[in-house]
């Protein structure tokens, strides 16, 4: 018991100090007025929060978010079923494939965005040179002029940092898979994609709700690519970096605070959606 | 013969798969490794995929040569690079042995002691990873300067572990529950005391376990940038990932030194794929699937 508390007391006091704290003092004081600027700090009631749902700068980062998540979360499914189907077929060098294809999940953010940023650099960019070379455009594109393009290239560097992710848990689902059971399927006619259907997709949908989850959580916390890519660009501005520009830029501590909250309960939600619906379908077995 | 045809396809076709996986996840990694071997003006005429005149040159201002620009000299950004090189390495190790060590030891009492709100506390510290890192940091912001802890290794090492502890401890406890109990109860009989059993029994048996905890936690705080924006903002913590990026100069960007400081901050994470990647890839499955 003594023992228990010794071992049990650090993550109480970290956890407890640095995160349960913290988060309850950001709920209080989403509800005053605390803006270093100004002296006081009355009680607001809602008013920040309905500030906050008028505000189009925000509207804007929130409908950015969702487009990052949507992109996002289609892209790192397709890909990642797409590279755990074939990591899993792989008989020889499997082990060096799968380190191949797990390394971007790796590398620091930071340094990813800088590699694309240079790859989709308008004059000199990988990705113009390619695509002239190919034929497909006429001429240099600046790709992030286009709202659209710049949202789905920003996506693009977050899908290939988290892909691994989807393909590692995926992967794991696959191989969890008893043979015996594609053989049953082979015996009775089914042809791969039947197989596929009906063996396979209903075995790995535990794994993927979860991997369904991580893409949507991280994808609704984007800020490191869209940051370094695009800066404070409101075509890119994703929700996080609307917090951290309002809280540490503006220094309207209790706006910021208010977002953050709503964020949360957006990345709660959409996480408690997915645990649901894996519990729901678990249960039947 | 006829039959071979179909097979040949297939093969093909998965060849083919395997070459388009190796280029989309290497491919960028190689063109910034050879961006950061071509002199500077090469990168503004004709590029090609193999370097024509490659050149160390980038490297050597990251490591101390000064360099000309339009005439002006280009002080060496070697001052800057060594401090936050020394920052990224002692906060990473620091966060990662301090979270291996509290997950160690916590894991074991959520799985093997009994005491009031046992399971409460291990799922509210695990629901945290759903938590925004902006949600608790505008109020960790002022709790850290209360506390004098902006800008210091201490200050930093802690919302690492803070962020970074829920999944080891989510990894060493199913870590844990799949050990039998059998052979700590042998060594208790023996009247081995509970920490002797943990340390010289349990925690060998666990190394895999704690050898993923420790490349997860490395690997998130080296590429932590959100965090050290705010609470690292000069060269006493600022590690390399807040640095690279400012290296964008007034003037122009200089993408030479951007990817030479961009394949020298994945060195580590390459080592770790190269030879630790059995954990890793562990590691990633327990925390995801469990």
């Amino acid at each position: 018991m003594a023992l228990a508390a010794v071992f049990v007391l650090p993550i109480l006091v970290i956890m407890g100090g640095l995160v349960f704290y913290p988060l309850a003092v950001s709920t209080v004081d989403s509800f005053y007025r605390v803006d270093p600027m100004r002296p006081d700090t009355p009680f607001v009631g809602f008013a920040n929060y309905a500030r906050l749902v008028t505000d189009s700068t925000v509207q804007a980062s929130w409908f950015n978010t969702l487009a990052y998540v949507v992109f996002a979360v289609v892209l790192e499914t397709l890909g990642g079923l797409g590279a755990a189907l074939l990591l899993d077929r792989i008989r020889h060098g499997r082990r060096w494939l799968l380190a191949i294809t797990v390394l971007p999940w790796c590398l620091p953010p930071v340094v990813n965005a800088i590699v694309w940023m240079w790859i989709f650099n308008p004059s000199y960019g990988l990705l113009n040179k390619v695509l002239l070379g190919l034929g497909l455009i006429a001429q240099n594109k600046v790709w992030f002029n286009d709202q659209a393009t710049a949202l789905f290239l920003v996506s693009l560097v977050h899908v290939w940092r988290m892909m691994p992710l989807t393909a590692v848990i995926l992967l794991a689902a696959l191989q969890s898979i008893p043979g015996e059971l594609y053989e049953a399927a082979k015996l009775d006619g089914a042809g791969p994609v039947k197989s596929f259907r009906l063996v396979t997709l209903p075995l790995i949908a535990g794994g993927l709700a979860i991997a369904l989850s991580q893409s949507t959580v991280f994808a609704f916390n984007l800020f490191d690519e869209a940051w370094i890519l695009a800066g404070s660009s409101i075509d890119t501005r994703s929700v996080i970096i609307q917090v951290y520009l309002t809280a540490f830029q503006s220094m309207r501590l209790s706006s910021g605070m208010a977002l953050s909250i709503l964020a949360m309960i957006g990345s709660l939600a959409v996480s408690l959606v997915y645990v649901l619906k894996v519990y729901r379908e678990t249960r039947y077995d | 013969m006829l039959r071979l045809v179909p097979s040949l396809l297939s093969r093909l076709g998965l060849l083919l798969a395997v070459a388009l996986l190796i280029v989309w996840s290497l491919g960028p990694v190689y063109w910034s490794f050879v961006t950061s071997i071509t002199p500077p003006l090469d990168l503004f005429g004709d590029t090609s995929f193999w370097p024509k005149h490659p050149t160390l040159q980038h490297y050597a201002k990251l490591f101390g040569a000064t360099s000309l620009s339009q005439g002006n000299a280009v002080q060496s950004v070697w001052p800057q690079f060594s401090a936050a090189l020394v920052n990224s390495i002692v906060t990473a190790a620091g966060a990662t042995l301090v979270t291996v060590v509290v997950a160690a030891a916590g894991a074991y009492a959520f799985v093997r002691m009994k005491f009031p709100g046992r399971d409460i506390c291990f799922y509210l510290v695990v629901a945290t990873l759903a938590i925004p890192a902006y949600t608790v940091m505008i109020p960790l912001y002022r709790l850290m300067i209360s506390l004098r802890l902006i800008d210091t290794y201490v200050g930093i090492v802690l919302i690492y572990v803070s962020a970074f502890l829920p999944l080891a401890l989510w990894l060493m406890r199913s870590v844990y529950q799949a050990m039998p109990i059998s052979l700590e109860e042998a060594a208790w009989l023996d009247g081995a005391g509970r920490v002797y059993t943990l340390v010289f029994i349990v925690l060998p048996l666990a190394a895999p376990g704690l050898i993923a905890s420790a490349i997860l936690t490395f690997l998130n705080a080296w590429g932590q940038f959100m965090v050290p924006l705010v609470f690292s903002p000069t060269l006493a913590t600022k590690p390399l990932t807040v640095l690279l990026p400012e290296f964008v100069t007034r003037n122009y960007v200089d993408y030479g030194l951007m990817n030479a400081a961009g394949i020298f901050a994945i060195v580590p994470p390459v080592l770790i794929v190269l030879f630790l990647n059995r954990y890793l890839v562990s590691g990633l499955m327990a925390g995801a699937t469990k």
